[in-house]
């Protein structure tokens, strides 16, 4: 993909273990991960705790530096940038967070906030353009004189898309943006997304533990466990049929409204492994019902499956599919 | 704002005083009379004089020039570098942390009287020398305070925030950080005026400080010493300006903080006190066999400083044995309160207004304490949402489930331990002879959500009421603990209340299901008739909004109102697509649809005409 905004070759992150007399282990957050993604394309990772899929969002900003690995823009590296460069840069990429109570400075006012990013890259009258933002993302522009208290969890989430959308950015990381919120108000965050993609054209990684909200809102998605991704592919055929037994079992324990339409359920066994301590081999082995005794010896590579566009990272895929 | 006035005029009017001593016509503070000495109060001085004849009270208010302009240049300056060296500190880690916080800690090694006595013998004495000791002592204290709340602001999201929207560091520091930081640096400032004032009056005392015969507060309390039995009040007038002093400053800068910080300056609307007389009034009606809970119009009442609110008003339901009833709704829907209410366990300041609970003949609500703690974790029994917080940290697994057997039942200890081994593998704890002996700590959540449906099994409950227990864990985890609940109810028979905000898991694991929303139940009925056809706009709008991976969910406009907003007819007509003027005439009650299928709309019937006619 030549076009690609962004792209991570083998990208890795260890966490140093802490502890000043006994070190423990190293968490290895992120594993060689490869990943593209086009202008206005919206790419989903799921995962559960652990799986190093908001990790990968910080890197994916620059706002943590690999362990090994790179990520480009336009095929130019992170790492090229320094200084004005740097901020310039930093225009084209931003973040919205999943606490909608932590992600505000709680001691200054949200149009003041909205209006750090117009400043800060001298993109013209800030009022205005505030008090356009807010009614972009369905506030009002009046609300930019109140404080982050004075708003609702979803309100909040809101401002927070606003001040993201404040530079313009081509890319935004969407880290679990809707996971904090009630059913209602997550529906209406959801919509506000989509139509932000749609009108603005937004490249987006949407980080979630939700595969069905990541089904309606990216074209692509990416399944991480602990580290490494086991499938990756058009998000709404993987939703449909899905192939690594970790995909299988991860949407057979979502709850659906109707159970019926639930494929059979695969209770996994047992707990996620530490990500300071991963099983050798396919890192989901040791709760996979499929696995043998091969699984165990080599990191089983993403390989293309199908027709579809996927690849999926297991050695019995073949047989199992 | 309120709170600020009254230290606010104090200090202004003590450094008001101070600023002007020049221009109020007092004598000169430093003219002896010995004629008058140790005299009474005379007329110009209405304070007396001291013991060289000078006048008590001018010499208290130039006093104070000295002794507050010591002690707040060097608060200021001490506060000014060490909140600088903290911001970097915190901020930089590494070398600039050793540079600044690090360099701190070598002041905190000197006894601070030693270093001022050090630092007068080299520089001699004088207010620009004390000025300097007092800063240097208070420097560490300053750049540790805002370290360490650095560190903690530095790790929020918005902090975060504005470094992707690429602010220099600089500007993070004194933008963001610096404000989220101000009010420990407040506090600490008014401790180090108030004990610069002390410091300052100590040392003068010790005669390390300001130079007689000019007036200090810590030179007029030495003077006073030698004639404390001729002229009691001469010790009186310092000591008193002195603790005025400083409790105006702890008062201000309380106040300070307070007012700095947005969050805590209220709304000041006036609420009406909404419909207190409604509820409770249909005679109740004898709960039918089998039935293990019955819930008929339970109030909750809280008083809060805008007046009471009722987050919970005429809840209803009936839980069979064997039977899992959901309450499902989102945040602010009451179902948390109702539980914590039959449980017994409301904070003190919330209060059931109206209503009966029977458990088994027993009613619930009006029953002493002594009586509900028997019935606690014994017939009911509850799993919390956050196994994180919910196990005691310090005890091992064992011991907390052991401790729940012998609070109900006159068992040996080992018996207990026996019993609490035999729960750990009812729940699915593989290899529960040494999980017994875990902490907490060495537990995954999963883990400790079995240990924690283990302990609330203990006593073999009829009812069991569990808020949210998934909600923390991870899906396939979640999959897991579901299937465990419903398991053990086929198993013992047990009565579950489950309460949870995912409608997903309503369907996986309920037999029937009430809806709340703003404190009322709205609708309720058996999990598939509900589902299926919904006759409450809300429960249809709330099934519309879970995304299934099909078309895009359809958020609800609006919010949840607050409790004390709640609208006076309908709570939903706000939001509602289907809203009339007769939504909002008056309160509504619950009303039985067809049998075990009750609704709180005006409307129902009409819509669910019209979407038989329009099918979804």
């Amino acid at each position: 993909m030549s076009a690609a905004l962004l792209e991570a070759r083998d990208l890795s992150k260890t966490f140093p273990g802490k502890g000043m007399f006994r070190k423990s282990r190293p968490v290895q957050a992120v594993r060689g991960i490869n990943m593209s993604i086009a202008r206005g394309e919206a790419v989903g990772v799921v995962g559960e705790s652990g799986s190093g899929k908001s990790t990968l969002g910080r890197l994916m900003l620059g706002l943590m530096p690999p362990t090994e690995g790179s990520v480009a823009v336009e095929g130019r590296p992170l790492s090229d940038f320094t200084g004005a460069e740097w901020r310039r840069l930093r225009r084209r990429l931003q973040i919205v967070f999943q606490d909608p109570y932590g992600s505000l400075d709680p001691r200054r006012r949200v149009g003041s906030q909205i209006a750090d990013g117009i400043r800060l890259h001298g993109r013209g009258d800030a009022a205005k353009q505030v008090a356009a933002l807010l009614g972009r993302v369905g506030l009002e522009p009046a609300h930019a004189e109140r404080f982050p208290h004075e708003f609702s969890g979803g309100q909040r989430q809101r401002i927070g898309i606003a001040r993201a959308l404040s530079t313009a950015p081509d890319f935004l990381v969407a880290d679990e943006p809707v996971s904090a919120l009630d059913v209602s108000i997550q529906a209406q965050v959801i919509q506000l997304l989509a139509e932000l993609r749609h009108d603005l054209g937004l490249a987006m990684l949407f980080i979630s533990h939700d595969l069905p909200v990541v089904a309606t809102l990216c074209d692509r998605v990416t399944v991480m466990y602990l580290g490494r991704v086991m499938e990756e592919g058009p998000a709404r055929p993987i939703f449909n049929r899905p192939v690594h037994p970790y995909t299988r079992a991860l949407l057979s324990a979502t709850p659906r409204l109707d159970p019926a339409r639930r494929a059979g359920r695969i209770l996994l066994k047992g707990d996620p492994p530490s990500p300071a301590d991963p099983p050798s081999g396919c890192v989901f082995r040791t709760r996979c019902q499929h696995a043998v005794e091969a699984c165990a010896q080599t990191v089983p590579a993403l390989a293309p499956f199908g027709d579809d566009g996927r690849r999926v990272a297991c050695i019995r895929a073949g047989e199992i599919g | 704002m309120k709170r600020l006035i009254i230290p606010g005029t104090l200090v202004a009017l003590i450094l008001l005083a101070a600023l002007a001593a020049p221009f109020l016509g007092l004598p000169d503070p430093v003219r002896q009379d010995i004629a008058h000495r140790l005299a009474g109060p005379l007329e110009g001085s209405p304070l007396g004089r001291d013991e060289f004849g000078r006048d008590v009270l001018s010499r208290l208010v130039w006093g104070a020039r000295t002794s507050l302009g010591v002690a707040f240049a060097s608060a200021l300056i001490a506060g000014i570098i060490g909140t600088a060296f903290g911001l970097i500190g915190g901020w930089f880690r590494g070398l600039g942390e050793l540079l600044t916080v690090r360099s701190m800690d070598v002041i905190l090694c000197f006894p601070p009287v030693l270093l001022a006595l050090l630092v007068v013998t080299l520089m001699g004495p004088g207010a620009g020398t004390l000025i300097l000791v007092l800063s240097v002592l208070y420097l560490p204290g300053f750049a540790r305070v805002t370290y360490a709340e650095v560190l903690s602001a530095r790790s929020h999201d918005y902090v975060e925030a504005v470094r992707a929207l690429g602010a220099p560091a600089p500007r993070i520091l004194l933008r963001t950080v610096l404000p989220n930081v101000a009010g420990p640096v407040l506090v600490q400032l008014s401790l180090a005026v108030a004990s610069a004032v002390v410091l300052e009056s100590g040392l003068s005392f010790l005669g390390l400080g300001v130079v007689p015969p000019a007036p200090s507060w810590g030179l007029m309390i030495r003077g006073a010493r030698a004639t404390m039995e001729q002229a009691p009040m001469l010790l009186f007038w310092p000591c008193a300006v002195l603790t005025l002093t400083i409790l105006a400053m702890n008062l201000l800068c309380d106040a300070l903080r307070d007012a700095v910080d947005p969050r805590t300056a209220g709304t000041r609307s006036r609420l009406r006190a909404v419909d207190r007389l409604l509820p409770g009034l249909l005679p109740m009606a004898k709960p039918a066999p089998g039935t293990v809970l019955s819930v008929r119009g339970l109030t909750v009442e809280i008083d809060t400083p805008r007046g009471p609110i009722r987050p919970v008003q005429d809840v209803s339901f009936d839980v069979g044995a064997g039977e899992t009833l959901a309450i499902v709704g989102e945040s602010g829907s009451g179902k948390s309160v109702s539980a914590t209410a039959l449980m017994g366990l409301l904070p003190p300041v919330a209060r059931v207004a109206a209503g009966e609970a029977w458990l088994d003949g027993t009613e619930l609500l009006r029953l002493p304490e002594e009586q509900m703690r028997r019935l606690r974790g014994g017939p009911m029994a509850m799993v919390f949402q956050d196994p994180m917080s919910s196990l005691n940290p310090v005890h091992r697994a064992g011991d907390q489930v052991a401790e729940a057997i012998l609070a109900h039942r006159r068992v040996p200890r080992a018996e207990a331990w026996k019993q609490a081994e035999a729960l750990f593998r009812h729940v699915g704890i593989a290899d529960p002879e040494r999980r017994l002996r875990a902490f907490p700590h060495e537990m995954s959540g999963g883990m400790k959500q079995r240990v924690m449906i283990a302990m609330a099994l203990a006593n073999r409950p009829k009812l069991l009421i569990c808020d949210e227990p998934t909600t923390a864990l991870d899906v396939t985890v979640q999959a897991q603990i579901l299937d465990l609940l419903a398991e053990l109810r086929r198993e013992t028979g047990t009565a579950i209340v489950f309460i949870t905000h995912s409608l997903g898991v309503v369907a996986e694991i309920a037999d029937r299901v009430a809806v709340m929303y703003a404190g009322q139940v709205v609708e309720q009925g058996s999990v598939a008739e509900v589902f299926h056809n919904p006759l409450h706009p809300y429960t249809r709008a709330l099934l519309a909004a879970v995304p299934e991976g099909d078309a895009p969910p359809a958020g609800i406009p609006g919010i949840v109102p607050p409790p004390h907003a709640f609208p006076e007819g309908c709570r939903f007509a706000p939001r509602c697509r289907h809203a009339e003027p007769r939504c909002s005439a008056g309160p509504l009650a619950l009303e039985e649809a067809e049998p075990g299928r009750d609704v709180r709309c005006v409307r129902w019937r009409e819509l669910a005409r019209r979407g038989a006619e329009v099918p979804a």
